[in-house]
């Protein structure tokens, strides 16, 4: 219905009773704990020494959850489990948690191993890319025979392995011959450019032979540290690569028995991910040697009950709760009724509104629900749409904005099924039945005026909560000059279209127009610039005939929808003329018609979307607002029955 | 049955409305793609976050082949009767198809640009993919215009 009204708590307790306490605020969720440490600097030291000591266990928790998430994602490929999102999480009872957690050295002991794993795993990785790399490398040269370690010089010669770029191969050949170089040159392989050759030569030349390869730019190739022939160095790492592979087996085979620890390893996580989000949230809060104290953000409503729960608890505490003050960044939580409650997504995906705006869900909801479903129109649409979204909701264990999502577009394919009624399509022309109202097809005039109208109803209601909003900040008469005016004029202008108005609707519009003139420069202190700002101002109507026209896409995408689908429905039965024929004519009809569908769900919402946006938010909302984050309990794998 | 000059005129006007927003889509649909798959090399993810932005700038491509239809449903060569049309009658097809023709091949492009920046927004903040389809649908708008001038048209002339 609205933004919730936030109190400001202030807690003032012992600090034996600070874990208790805080467990109590951490289950109840309502909660959002302030950072005050930033605020007074009367006992930094003793703050220091208490937040060290914080910082310190925090960090420790830091690196537990990252072995602990190491490990649950190394075991990931061994493990099946159900699927979460049809199953649901795992529930945990406290005596399963505290058995877990009393073996909890012995899991953090599987966790070393599982690292050793992976360590030794990637060093197979490393050796085996360096092995892959030396047999590439070697592969064109296997037909040497003579083993590597004997290359160079033997008593009057030497002998080198080569590379000559094929280009210059022949005249490399011609340049020794021709400083009567004694030579042999022999060709091994080749690679992609190069000729990869044996070169020996009488040594007392190697000036001329240097000077011979340079001109070529040939290069002498290496093979440092290596030692028999290439083809036995060869078969010697293609052993070594399936001793490898067969290590890696191994490695997966262990991995695999380990694989039934992964649960617990979840538990842990999860358990520990709560212990750090609380300790974070004491970060926020200072203390004396006995005390602690802390500032929280709770809605209105739920004050008694925190309250009674905290109460319970202890009697040595002081509470107090107060209404915020002007420069206080207060949260926004939004409250709307169940039928509402999926258009916040479209909201939140723009910006919360402003903690003192309004909470434009209520009023944006019904628009957001006409508009989905006049932009599909299409019964047959949507009742898939409806059908498939309604088993989602009610296979799939969804939460937070995929489920809103959900939600929302099975609301759209109920609205789709209702506009589809009305237009009277069902997957196109596929099932002819008689529209309940207008075909848009044959009477495209009569469903622009809609569109129109509604725009223009869109407009007035955001007009309204503008002058609402005037209203209640105590300012009746901006409301009247600034939108009341506006709504006198613009209604002059739309009755000057229907003739049966007459003469009034001239005097409609001109009284709006004369009344903007009039006040619309009251802020200007010169005559002069009053009357001409007043003047200008009538050039908004523009504004306003843009936003309306911009309502005929309501009809453009119906249309687009109901031809695409008779589109498809035509070419389908192009082909309807025999038994094969009929069979691919369903399959064009089934594969066209979730094209279809699935293009203009998306149309449907980026459009509706967009009239919310532009259109209807430009009038009055102010956006800005900070989402409540209450300190909850969240966890990633399992669920805790009681903590 | 003879051809005349007003049948080839209308037909061209079909081959128009479905030739430059298909050309305009292809073209948008590939400049998201590209900044798209540059996204996705770096996380996987968001694959179906990027999706959504690539299929904005395809719709252009649909709305002409919807004009294409309408032009080759009204003149009756879908049923196998072509109209015997005058050549008046034919260039006041082809006239209708130009608004959906020509708005659909730029603003296809255009959005597609839009969209591809919008990828960008995706890569650094995922949370605010709303207002990059926003910025994208922006374009959209005129594409939607230019439809709706032209089967309003196509609707009006009398055969």
């Amino acid at each position: 219905m609205s933004i919730v009204k936030m109190k400001k708590m202030h807690l003032l307790g012992l600090k034996v009773e600070q874990d208790m306490i805080l467990d109590a605020i951490y289950k109840m969720g309502t909660v959002e704990i302030v950072d005050i440490t930033t605020q007074g600097q009367d006992n930094e030291v003793h703050q220091d020494r208490f937040h060290q000591k914080l910082e310190k266990e925090l960090s420790e928790l830091d690196s537990k959850l990252n072995r602990l998430k190491f490990a649950i994602d190394f075991l990931k490929p061994y493990v099946t489990e159900k699927n979460p999102l049809l199953y649901g999480k795992p529930k945990i009872k406290r005596q399963e948690l505290d058995d877990l957690l009393s073996r909890e050295e012995q899991y953090l002991r599987v966790v070393e191993v599982i690292t050793e794993l992976d360590q030794r795993l990637s060093r197979l990785k490393a050796e085996e890319s360096k092995l892959h790399s030396r047999i590439e490398m070697l592969s064109p040269w296997k037909s040497l025979d003579i083993p590597l370690e004997e290359m160079g010089p033997t008593r009057e010669t030497d002998f080198i392995p080569v590379v000559i770029p094929i280009k210059a191969f022949e005249g490399f050949r011609n340049g020794l011959d021709e400083k009567n170089v004694l030579f042999e040159l022999v060709k091994i392989g080749e690679s992609r450019d190069e000729n990869l050759c044996l070169l020996v030569y009488y040594r007392a030349q190697k000036s001329e032979v240097q000077d011979v390869m340079k001109e070529f730019s040939v290069s002498i190739q290496e093979f440092p540290g290596l030692s028999g022939t290439p083809e036995e160095i060869i078969a010697g790492d293609e052993r070594r690569l399936a001793e490898i592979e067969r290590e890696r087996q191994s490695i997966a085979g262990e991995a695999r028995a380990l694989s039934d620890q992964r649960f617990a390893f979840e538990v842990l996580y999860d358990y520990w991910s709560m212990v750090r989000e609380k300790k974070r949230n004491m970060l926020k809060m200072t203390e004396t040697s006995r005390t602690f104290c802390m500032t929280a953000w709770i809605p209105e409503t739920m004050e008694q009950t925190l309250r009674q729960k905290i109460g319970k608890l202890t009697d040595s505490l002081y509470i107090e709760f107060s209404l915020p003050e002007e420069d206080d960044e207060i949260p926004v939580l939004l409250e709307n009724p169940r039928l509402v409650q999926p258009f916040e997504l479209i909201t939140e995906l723009y910006s919360l509104p402003d903690p003192k705006g309004i909470d434009p869900n209520i009023y944006m909801a019904p628009f957001y629900f006409i508009f989905f479903g006049m932009m599909v129109s299409d019964a047959g649409y949507g009742l898939v749409l409806a059908l498939l979204t309604g088993l989602a909701l009610w296979k799939l264990k969804l939460a937070g904005q995929g489920k809103k999502l959900v939600q929302l577009l099975f609301l759209g394919g109920v609205s789709t099924f209702m506009w589809g009624a009305i237009f009277g399509g069902w997957f196109g022309d596929l099932i002819k039945i008689k529209p309940i109202w207008i075909n848009p097809l044959e009477n495209p005039m009569a469903i622009l005026v809609l569109s129109f109208a509604f725009g223009v109803i869109q407009i007035y209601t955001g007009l309204l909560l503008s002058a609402y909003k005037n209203i209640r900040a105590g300012r009746p008469a901006d409301a009247f000059m600034d939108q009341g005016l506006w709504i006198v004029f613009l209604s002059g202008l739309i009755m000057l279209a229907f003739p049966q108005f007459g003469a009034v609707a001239k005097y409609v519009a001109l009284a709006g127009a004369l009344g903007l003139l009039l006040t619309q420069g009251r802020t200007q202190k010169n005559p002069l610039m009053k009357f001409l700002s007043g003047l200008l101002s009538l050039y908004g109507v523009t504004g306003y005939l843009s936003d309306v026209l911009s309502y005929s896409r309501l009809l453009a995408l119906g249309l687009a929808t109901g031809v695409i689908a008779v589109v498809i429905n035509t070419m389908a039965r192009l082909v309807g003329v025999n038994a094969i024929g009929f069979i691919i004519m369903v399959i064009i009809m089934i594969g066209g018609h979730i094209f279809n569908i699935a293009i203009n769900t998306l149309g449907a919402y980026v459009h509706s979307s967009r009239l919310q946006y532009i259109e209807f938010f430009s009038k009055f909302y102010e956006s800005g607002g900070r989402p409540f984050q209450p300190m909850r309990i969240k966890t990633n794998y399992v669920e805790f029955e009681e903590v | 049955m003879e051809l005349t000059l007003g049948q080839v005129m209308a037909l061209f006007g079909a081959a128009l409305a479905v030739l430059l927003p298909g050309i305009g889509s292809a073209k948008g649909v590939g400049i998201v793609g590209e900044s798209a798959a540059g996204v996705v090399t770096e996380d996987p993810g968001k694959f179906g976050q990027t999706l959504i932005l690539q299929a904005l700038p395809g719709t252009q491509g649909i709305y002409g082949l919807l004009t294409g239809f309408v032009i080759m449903q009204r003149i009756g060569i879908l049923g196998g009767n072509l109209l015997p049309l005058s050549l008046y009658q034919g260039l006041l097809i082809l006239a209708a198809a130009l608004p959906i023709a020509f708005v659909g091949l730029l603003s296809a492009i255009a959005q597609g640009r839009a969209a591809a920046a919008g990828v960008g927004i995706i890569a650094k903040r995922p949370e605010e993919l709303a207002k990059g389809i926003t910025y994208a649908a922006m374009v959209e708008t005129y594409a939607v215009l230019a439809l709706l001038a032209s089967i309003l048209m196509l609707f009006g002339i009398k055969l």
